[in-house]
């Protein structure tokens, strides 16, 4: 009953996780150029990490092109001007997405609803003028160019390249499954859970006993860190960073993959992610303004699929079970 | 006294919507707050636990001072409340909505890398508390589907979780069918064995045979306190509840 009531206590890894590494892991072999694989990857993280905020916690922020980005330039720049071990420069962009998100999320968490929204989309723009302006370091609307992709030095003697397009991917993909697996984990530990209590009803979480501003802000930092280290993959599979990494459209791209894919759940961002990338490189070649499809796409799933693809599929595979076990019945 | 207000007042700009108010709580009693619709009992409830500010006055929880208590202090305190508009994690099982209750007393809320199972205190806790509701049957389903009789009960069921020793409830069996209502008041009699509440009511049923002890607000002002028997013949009672100035 308890069971039932709370759900099972899932490890760290387990079929679920291993199932989602082995679907990803064909992705380089499914799609029409092996590059494509990795940036998906890069921005399921970002959209995952969104998710933390907006499907577990509540929160609307489109802040998070400010996190991904400071995160792009920080390894990009570690990279180009010290030359650090990327894992390093990695681990960088992570603190400076959190510290990053400290920040945004100081200020906006202050505001619910709409002000919460125009707030950190307040501090996105910042962050983009801030990049724009300050044309010696971050190389201004040119980018920051030639971010070198050295190869892993494990220990002496022995280094992991990272070069070709598929060495990227598998460099990524390890990443990825491990933050899937921690992000999995943060949602199922006691904090997790107050997120969710704090999404589902604000004023009854602090009515019993939870001071929500605490958790809100701690989602934000954790929500940043993992978005700065999709940043700072980014800035390493580009080679470079674009100042769009920065702009707004970097936290719409997460906002529309994660309600494509579907809110409710870790994994439906993953989803929305492939697709939205996969027809965007498809469509962009057949169709100039193929935006509008997306657009479409969007506002129907909006209104009429709020579980997004995730809760299509789920729904769908209910139905199946439903179906087998009345037949089994009969 | 466990709970005790002195000259408490909430000015909402030009209107004063509690004047003074004094409220004398005794340990170990059911203590009911009536009065007519905009009496001012909500108000005095919300400035109880926390949930806006007070205007003037003091606020004193076992004579310690708790005014400008945010409301998880209030509960960390051990004063429980329920909600007149059910308020409840609606997507969440009835189980894991008084387990979260019970996490809040407990270690860990931050603690990311554990399995929140791996803390087993408080889900045999909010177990415990389904069983003296009697609604352990039904613990896996989701709050927002309840029907209204059971979801009123889980609101009582968030409020006792991590073992209150005063229980604040606004409106107990408000949109409740009477059979419901004879359910939930059979249960505040068995709690109030054991707590102290404080309960805001407008069924005078339920507050004529629960109550120690009855405070009358009307417009903001305490009119009359007493047990159920001094109020029912209070002259100034009948008056307020017959609309003001009549005869």
């Amino acid at each position: 009953m308890i069971e039932a009531a709370l759900g099972k206590k899932r490890p760290l890894t387990d079929r679920e996780i291993w199932i989602m590494a082995g679907l990803i892991l064909l992705l380089p072999f499914v799609l029409p150029y092996k590059s494509l694989a990795a940036e998906i990857l890069i921005y399921a993280l970002g959209a995952v990490s969104f998710n933390i905020l907006l499907g577990f916690t509540g929160m609307l922020s489109f802040g998070h092109g400010a996190l991904f980005g400071t995160g792009a330039y920080m390894t990009g720049l570690l990279l180009i001007h010290l030359g650090w071990h990327p894992l390093v420069t990695l681990l960088c962009s992570c603190f400076i997405g959190a510290a990053t998100a400290l920040v945004i999320g100081f200020f906006s968490i202050r505001q619910v609803g709409i002000y919460f929204v125009m707030l950190t989309l307040a501090f996105n723009q910042l962050a983009f003028f801030i990049v724009y302006q300050w044309k010696g370091l971050t190389g201004g609307d040119d980018g920051l160019l030639y971010v070198p992709r050295p190869d892993l030095l494990i220990f002496p003697g022995v280094e992991i390249p990272i070069h070709t397009n598929l060495q990227f991917f598998f460099f990524v993909w390890v990443v990825f499954v491990l933050c899937i697996a921690v992000i999995r984990r943060i949602l199922d530990s006691p904090f997790g859970r107050i997120l969710m209590a704090v999404k589902e009803n604000p004023d009854r979480a602090r009515a019993i006993g939870y001071k929500i501003q605490h958790f809100k802000l701690a989602a934000f930092v954790i929500s940043g860190f993992f978005t700065g280290l999709a940043g700072g993959l980014y800035a390493l599979f580009m080679k470079m960073v674009p100042i769009t990494a920065v702009e707004l459209f970097t936290s719409t791209d997460f906002i529309i993959m994660s309600l494509l894919g579907g809110l409710g759940s870790l994994y439906g961002p993953i989803i929305g992610a492939v697709v939205v990338k996969v027809a965007s490189e498809i469509l962009s070649e057949i169709w100039a303004r193929w935006l509008f499809a997306l657009g479409l796409t969007f506002i129907v799933f909006v209104l009429f699929m709020r579980g997004g693809i995730w809760g299509l599929l789920s729904m769908a595979v209910e139905k199946f079970k439903a179906g087998s076990g009345s037949e089994e019945r009969q | 006294m466990i709970l005790r207000t002195e000259h408490l007042t909430k000015h909402f700009g030009g209107l004063t919507a509690v004047n003074e108010v004094n409220l004398r709580v005794e340990e170990g009693q059911i203590h009911s707050v009536i009065g007519p619709n905009g009496a001012g009992k909500t108000t005095l409830f919300n400035m109880l636990t926390g949930e806006i500010p007070v205007s003037d006055g003091e606020i004193y929880f076992h004579e310690k001072k708790i005014t400008g208590f945010q409301p998880h202090q209030i509960a960390r305190a051990r004063i429980g409340r329920s909600f007149q508009q059910t308020t409840l994690f609606t997507n969440l099982t009835v189980l894991e909505n008084v387990r979260l209750a019970e996490h809040a007393h407990y270690s860990g809320h931050f603690s990311v890398m554990r399995h929140f199972l791996s803390f087993t205190r408080p889900v045999e806790k909010a177990w415990q508390v389904l069983e003296e509701l009697d609604i352990t049957d039904i613990a896996t389903k989701k709050a927002g589907e309840l029907p209204h009789g059971q979801q009123r009960t889980l609101e009582v069921a968030l409020a006792l979780a991590a073992d209150p020793v005063l229980l604040l409830l606004d409106e107990p069996t408000s949109g409740m069918s009477p059979e419901d209502s004879v359910k939930m008041i059979r249960l505040l009699r068995k709690l109030g064995n054991r707590l102290t509440m404080v309960v805001i009511e407008h069924n005078m049923n339920l507050v004529m045979s629960i109550s120690a002890v009855i405070t009358v607000l009307h417009q903001g002002m305490v009119i009359a306190s007493g047990n159920p028997s001094e109020i029912e013949k209070d002259e100034a009672v009948r008056k307020a509840y017959l609309g003001g100035h009549a005869k």
